[in-house]
């Protein structure tokens, strides 16, 4: 039977979920393998009581995405989090890098409650056990479908976990940092072929930090490059202001 | 070898003619540095390059290549044909012709390399003489200076070019698609003063004497952990370069699952996977053994097995590297005691 794959969105722009149902050429192939059982962006359905893949996007806000997270985590055999608010909080857990009530009080007025049990917003890892990842902001179709398979297959998660200026080497882009501008690359995890840098921005961290970072370093390069060390830090914020690093 | 004279402006002439037959692979500008790939114009050819971003080993050694398609179900390999056209890279400087024939130790040898081998087998190579930037340390393990692995070696004698023949192939384009004549020895006493000129330019000077005694006599030198603490480990340094040749293989499945291919990339002993075995352990697990063996294994290993270092003084690892890790500072600090 083909596995029932489920598709759960918490706090995101459901960005993933478009680039997963964008993905015209391959998605016909890998709704050959699975059971599209419940799809938010694509169907209306409601979720099942049974399924046995959970796809996860977007980060943690409410006493009900808790709950909905563990419930998935008893139902499914398999827990897939998407993207990067999923993965290390992403975007929304930039509201943590300020007084968060403050923050919220400006937004929806103080003392008015839109949803029940509201928190800092948090990666899915905070409540369960994630067993694999696809990182970035958005998410690669390409990436997504290989994890996918994987997943099915019952391999290993096998996310990249170097630095990214290796893959921007062979991409002959000329460094930022040569041309006294700051990127994240150097600490970010790999695996996007250093897009961002080879369209000309530098990069800012949507795939995490790389656990195999040596941060404390990358501030002395940037000192080294004539830059501001702890911009490295303030970069962060954008996708890493958990300073959630998965490994 | 047979030797010719070019004069200058007739270069491009060379670049179409040979365009007519070959892929011509050549240094081109690219947001203020420079790359090889391939030429449209003859006018974008760039012969007063310094150094390029990845050395000429892409063209065959790719960054990335399919080595098979498989079918999944009875595991049969659906094909692994090589495919290489005729190419020519042109413009290469000493260091990096140097740099091929270290590759070919590797590739061509004892187990030899099909693909590596196809694409070498297709390609001829036309040096130029270069003059150094001040990256460069060629110098110091005397590979600016190269004897054979060329068709064609192009030495700049300001109006005109010193054209050295290495093969039959070399002289035969040569009187195929330029305009050229024979050698006087006017031209011969330039050509050697030139070359003098070149030498002399270098003023960079590293001690080598007895290099590998310094390495094993500081094996557990506190050196290591000072390189280990500012490495990033992220691996920019031996894409750069152009006699690392390390790889990883990964099989990689097509979405409908039925059948794949496997993929070969460039990998680095500076990434922490790189010495992992099963079972978890990890044989360089710390960044500061990483960077001891990467050096181990160029000025010793290799030189134990090849009789040469594994560098030649091309200096892109050290325009790559944010954290300024080079040969040039790694040998000078194990000498001295202190990284600089
Ligand atoms: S541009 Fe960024 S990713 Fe590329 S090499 Fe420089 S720091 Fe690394
Ligand atoms: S390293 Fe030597 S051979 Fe290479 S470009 Fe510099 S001077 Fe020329
Ligand atoms: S180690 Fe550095 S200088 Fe030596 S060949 Fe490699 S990139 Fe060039
Ligand atoms: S030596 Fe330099 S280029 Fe190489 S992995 Fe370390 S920081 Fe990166």
């Amino acid at each position: 039977m083909a596995p029932r794959v489920a598709i759960i969105g918490l706090a995101s722009d459901f960005g993933c979920q478009v680039q997963v149902t964008n993905m015209e050429d391959h998605l016909l192939d890998v709704l050959g393998l699975m059971d599209l059982s419940y799809w938010q962006l694509a169907s209306s359905g409601h979720l099942p009581d049974e399924y046995d893949v959970a796809v996860i996007e977007g980060a943690v806000t409410t006493a009900d995405h808790a709950e909905a997270l563990l419930k998935a985590r008893e139902t499914a055999a398999v827990v897939i989090a998407i993207g990067s608010c999923a993965i290390t909080g992403g975007i929304p857990a930039l509201a943590g890098t300020a007084d968060y009530d403050a923050r919220y009080g400006v937004v929806y007025g103080d003392g008015v409650a839109v949803a029940r049990g509201r928190q800092l917003p948090a990666p899915v890892s905070s409540v369960i056990e994630v067993d694999y990842h696809v990182p970035g902001c958005p998410i690669d179709p390409a990436e997504f479908v290989t994890v996918l398979s994987r997943a099915i297959m019952g391999l290993k998660d096998d996310m990249p976990r170097d630095p990214m200026c290796a893959i921007c080497k062979t991409q002959e882009n000329v460094c930022f940092l040569d041309r006294g501008r700051a990127c994240l690359g150097l600490v970010t995890r790999t695996g996007c072929t250093a897009k961002c840098v080879t369209l000309g921005r530098p990069c800012t961290g949507c795939r995490g930090i790389s656990p195999e970072a040596n941060i404390p370093a990358a501030r002395l390069v940037y000192a080294e490059k004539g830059l501001d060390p702890l911009e490295l830090d303030r970069l962060f914020d954008l996708y890493n202001a958990a300073r959630e690093v998965v490994v | 070898m047979f030797f010719r004279v070019i004069d200058k402006e007739r270069l491009p002439d060379l670049v179409t003619g040979l365009s007519t037959e070959y892929e011509v692979i050549a240094p081109v500008e690219k947001d203020g540095r420079f790359v090889y790939a391939p030429v449209v114009d003859p006018g974008d050819v760039r012969l007063d390059y310094d150094t390029t971003l990845l050395p000429p080993k892409k063209w065959f050694f790719p960054a990335e290549e399919t080595l098979m398609r498989f079918r999944v179900a009875d595991n049969e390999v659906l094909d692994d044909e090589v495919f290489a056209a005729p190419r020519v890279l042109f413009g290469l400087h000493p260091c990096d012709i140097n740099a091929l024939l270290l590759m070919d130790n590797v590739f061509t040898g004892r187990y030899a390399d099909p693909y590596y081998m196809r694409r070498r087998e297709q390609t001829l190579l036309i040096g130029v003489s270069c003059s150094p930037s001040d990256t460069c340390f060629c110098n110091v393990w005397d590979t600016n200076e190269v004897h054979w692995g060329f068709d064609v070696f192009l030495t700049d004698m300001g109006d005109r070019y010193f054209a050295s023949c290495r093969t039959v192939k070399g002289a035969e384009i040569l009187d195929r698609f330029v305009e050229n004549r024979t050698v006087t020895d006017e031209d011969t006493r330039e050509f050697q003063r030139v070359v003098h000129d070149f030498k002399d330019a270098f003023d960079r000077s590293v001690d080598t004497t007895q290099l590998p005694v310094l390495l094993d006599a500081k094996f557990d030198s506190p050196i290591w952990d000072e390189f280990g603490e500012k490495c990033l480990s992220c691996g920019a340094c031996s894409m750069v370069c152009p006699t690392c040749y390390c790889f990883d293989v990964h099989d990689r499945l097509e979405p409908d699952q039925k059948s794949g291919v496997r993929v070969r990339t460039w990998d680095s002993c500076q990434f922490k996977e790189f010495a992992a075995v099963a079972h978890g352990q990890n044989f360089r697990d710390t960044r500061a053994s990483r960077v001891k063996y990467r050096y181990y294994h160029k000025q010793w290993g290799y030189l134990s097995k090849f009789e040469r270092v594994l560098c030649v003084g091309c200096g892109r690892c050290a325009r790559a590297c944010p954290a300024g890790i080079n040969p040039v500072n790694v040998i000078e600090a194990l000498q001295t005691g202190e990284v600089r």
